[in-house]
C-alpha cells in the first residue's frame, strides 16, 4: 500500500535485499521493528531451531540453560532489531548474538567468567577430568558437550557453525592462535571419546 | 619439514587452511609416515561427524510464550494490526482505554516539546517538519474522533456484512488490514520521532482513510 510504503521510506530506508534473507524474512523483519510481535513470532519459528542447537552445543547440553539461553537470545534480539542493517544474513546476526549473550552471562558468573577459554584451566575442568578417565565411546552430541568450555566453543563455532579462525577470535576476544590450539585440543579429545583411541601425538 | 614441525600442521592441513606453499611438503610426508597418515583420517573422521550433526532441535514449546511474555512488557511492543481490529470489534470499552493511553502519549510529548521550547534561544533547535504542540494536541483530539467513527463503523459493517457478497467482504478486510498496518508502521514512527510533522499529517491520512472505508463500506450494504 502506498501510504505504508511512504511512512517506510521516510523514517528508515530498508534494504530491498539481505544476504540470504528471503522476501517474507525482510517483511518480517520490517514488521517487527515496528513493534508487529507476530511477525516476530514467525521469524521465531524460522530460526529457533537453529539458534537452539547452538544453545545446546555452547551450554554443554544442558537443555534447561540453553533453554533459557534461547529465551534471553530472542528477547535480545526483539530489543535490537533496530541495529539489524542488514550486513549479514539475519541468522549470522542472530547467531552472533547467541554467542554474545552466552558470553554476557557467562561474564557474570565468577565461576565461569575465570575459565573463559582459558588453556592453563580447562584441566580443571568437569569436561577435562573425563578426558582421562573415560572409556567409553559416545556420540558425537555427548561428545562435544562433555569437551572443555574453551575447546567446545572454538570446535562448535569453528567445526560445526563454520566460522572462520579470526570471526571466532574477534568475537571471543582471544588470539588466533588460541583459537586453534583449543580446535587441537577439542579434535583430539573427541577422537579419543569417539573412537575410545588413547594413543596419538598428544598422549 | 621434520614429522614433528609437520605434525602441527595436519588440522591446518585437513581443514584447508594450510597456505599453499606448505601443502605439498606436508602432503610427501603424510604419504609416508603411517602415525601421520593415521591422524589425518582420524580428523578427517571427526570433522565429517561434526558436519552430520543436525543445524537444527526443536525447541521446548513453552519457550516462545516465555519470550512473547517478555517482549510484551515492553512498551514497545504492539497487539498485530489484525489483532487491533478484532479488539476494537468484539470490545468497544477497550477503544477507551486505548484512547487514553493516546491521549496520555502524546500529552507527554506536547508537554516535552512546550518545555523544550522555554530553553533559551539556541539550545533547542527546531526543525523546519517538527510539529508544533498546537498541531500535535489538534491531533490527539482527531485521533480519538477517527478511533472512535472507525469502531462504530466497524459495529455497525460486522452486523451487516451478511449482506455482501463473500469476495467482497474478504477484499474489503485484507484492505483494512493493509490500512491498520500503515496505521501501525505509522503510530510506531511517530513514538520515535514524536516531533515529525510528516508522520502527525501520514497518520492522520491513514487514520482518514480507514473512515472513508468503513463508511463506504456500510453504504454499501445499505445499497447506497
Amino acid at each position: 500500500m502506498k501510504t505504508s510504503a511512504v511512512v517506510s521510506d521516510t523514517i528508515e530506508p530498508f534494504p530491498s535485499t539481505i544476504n540470504g534473507d528471503t522476501t517474507a524474512t525482510l517483511d518480517c523483519i520490517q514488521r517487527a521493528r515496528a513493534g508487529d510481535v507476530g511477525a516476530f513470532e514467525i521469524l521465531y519459528k524460522e530460526h529457533s531451531g537453529r539458534v537452539y542447537a547452538l544453545c545446546v552445543r555452547l551450554q554443554a547440553g544442558d537443555r534447561s540453560e540453553a533453554t533459557e539461553l534461547m529465551q534471553d537470545v530472542f528477547i535480545k534480539a526483539w530489543r535490537r532489531l533496530e541495529t539489524f542493517r542488514g550486513e549479514s544474513a539475519f541468522s549470522s546476526w542472530l547467531h552472533r548474538l547467541t554467542v554474545n549473550t552466552m558470553l554476557e552471562n557467562a561474564r557474570s558468573d565468577r565461576r565461569r567468567s575465570a575459565r573463559v577459554l582459558s588453556m592453563e584451566d580447562t584441566s580443571l575442568l568437569p569436561g577435562a577430568a573425563r578426558s582421562t578417565s573415560i572409556d567409553l565411546k559416545m556420540d558425537m552430541e555427548e561428545a562435544v558437550a562433555s569437551l572443555p568450555r574453551g575447546a567446545r566453543l572454538a570446535f562448535v563455532l569453528h567445526d560445526v557453525q563454520g566460522y572462520q579462525h579470526q570471526e571466532i577470535a574477534e568475537q571471543l576476544g582471544v588470539s588466533v592462535g588460541t583459537i586453534k590450539a583449543q580446535l587441537h585440543r577439542a579434535r583430539r579429545l573427541l577422537r579419543d571419546r569417539l573412537e575410545g583411541s588413547n594413543e596419538g601425538f598428544d598422549q | 619439514m621434520t614429522h614433528d614441525v609437520i605434525r602441527h600442521l595436519l588440522d591446518d592441513y585437513v581443514t584447508g587452511d594450510l597456505p599453499e606453499d606448505a601443502r605439498a611438503p606436508v602432503a610427501d610426508h603424510v604419504a609416508t609416515c603411517a602415525a601421520c597418515s593415521a591422524e589425518v583420517d582420524s580428523l578427517r573422521r571427526i570433522l565429517a561427524r561434526a558436519s552430520e550433526l543436525p543445524a537444527a532441535i526443536e525447541p521446548p514449546a513453552e519457550a516462545w510464550s516465555n519470550i512473547r511474555e517478555a517482549i510484551l512488557r515492553d512498551e514497545k511492543a504492539v497487539a498485530t494490526p489484525i489483532d487491533r481490529v478484532a479488539m476494537f470489534r468484539r470490545r468497544p470499552m477497550v477503544m477507551g482505554a486505548a484512547a487514553a493511553i493516546l491521549v496520555a502519549v502524546l500529552s507527554s510529548t506536547v508537554t516535552a516539546i512546550y518545555l523544550n521550547s522555554r530553553q533559551p534561544s539556541g539550545v533547542t533547535t527546531v526543525r523546519v517538519a517538527d510539529a508544533t504542540p498546537a498541531t500535535l494536541a489538534a491531533f490527539t483530539i482527531e485521533e480519538n474522533n477517527y478511533l472512535r467513527t472507525a469502531a462504530a463503523l466497524q459495529d455497525v459493517l460486522d452486523q451487516q456484512e451478511s449482506v455482501l457478497a463473500p469476495e467482497t467482504v474478504a477484499q474489503l478486510k485484507a484492505s483494512l488490514r493493509t490500512i491498520d498496518e500503515a496505521i501501525l508502521e505509522a503510530r510506531n514512527a511517530l513514538a520515535r520521532d514524536p516531533s515529525n510533522k510528516l508522520l502527525v499529517e501520514m497518520l492522520s491520512a491513514n487514520y482518514k482513510q480507514k473512515v472513508d472505508l468503513l463508511r463506504r463500506s456500510t453504504e454499501m450494504t445499505r445499497g447506497t
